[in-house]
């Protein structure tokens, strides 16, 4: 039996509201932009392993962990990725890490505001 | 027994893989009318509130499997196998959690729950102290919460 269709779009209209206060919208974007890189490292890291054909386990054994700390990376299953097993693993699927300094102006905006510049409006 | 396992790996039928909307992010109210999630989170200094509020943003448009946690959501195991948690950390240190359930499946299925499409169902909030531990009661509290969300077609949720 169907349902009458409940309206699902409190959580917008709630951020959206709260994005008019300056600090929220700062905090927001500050933590959307760690997300992101995050989860691209991650997915980059795992797509590398699907290229090349290795599977989670080998690859764990390529970097001598156990099998499962690199499924939990792989799998939302380990909320503080480790610094030292990401970098393992990107050695050992030929790849490296780098810190990629932003823009000139953004970097300009971080020396006189404290944080860069908005790089997203969503609301 | 813990929830049915809901990963996203199923497809919401009716849309595209390429078209994929963001799924929703819904509230689930108690009987007694209140949020528990929307209480915690109004209750958060603001930057925790917007922190929380960008975790379920960016697993909303990349659901699970697809979203790596961007280490701050992270899906749980053992007796809670099937729950997702977001964890955060306030300046005080104290350790703060939401406890979500995915509600995915058939476009049918979700009709049924009164979904227009799949959705992250936020459940309750719990906090704790540096370096302590939640204990088995405490879970068994929020499994107990998401029986009862679970147990409502349609879903009761904050709107």
């Amino acid at each position: 039996m169907t349902s009458p269709m409940l309206d699902v779009g409190l959580h917008e209209r709630r951020r959206n509201r709260r994005m008019q206060d300056p600090q929220y919208r700062a905090a927001y974007e500050q933590a959307a932009r760690e997300l992101a890189q995050t989860d691209a490292v991650i997915r980059q890291l795992d797509s590398l392993r699907a290229d090349l054909g290795i599977s989670k386990a080998e690859l764990a054994r390529r970097v001598n962990r156990n099998a499962s700390s690199v499924r939990r990376l792989f799998t939302a299953s380990q909320v503080r990725p480790e610094l030292p097993l990401i970098a393992a693993l990107a050695d050992a699927l030929g790849a490296e890490l780098r810190v990629v300094p932003r823009s000139t102006e953004a970097r300009r905006a971080v020396r006189e505001h404290g944080r860069p510049r908005r790089v997203a409006d969503t609301g | 027994m813990p929830p049915p396992r809901d990963r996203g790996q199923r497809r919401w039928h009716g849309q595209d893989a390429d078209e994929q909307l963001p799924w929703a992010i819904v509230y689930y109210q108690a009987p007694d009318g209140t949020v528990p999630a929307l209480e915690f989170l109004d209750g958060c200094p603001g930057t925790i509130d917007a922190q929380f509020t960008a975790v379920l943003d960016a697993v909303a448009a990349a659901p699970p499997p697809r979203f790596s946690g961007g280490g701050k959501w992270e899906a749980m195991h053992a007796t809670m196998g099937g729950w997702y948690e977001i964890r955060l950390t306030e300046p005080g240190r104290e350790q703060l959690r939401l406890f979500c359930l995915l509600e995915n499946g058939t476009s049918d299925e979700l009709a049924r729950r009164g979904l227009p499409r799949p959705a992250i169902a936020v459940i309750p909030d719990m906090r704790k102290p540096w370096r302590t531990v939640f204990s088995e009661r405490d879970y068994q509290r929020v499994r107990e919460l998401g029986g009862e969300h679970q147990q409502n077609y349609p879903r009761r949720i904050a709107t």
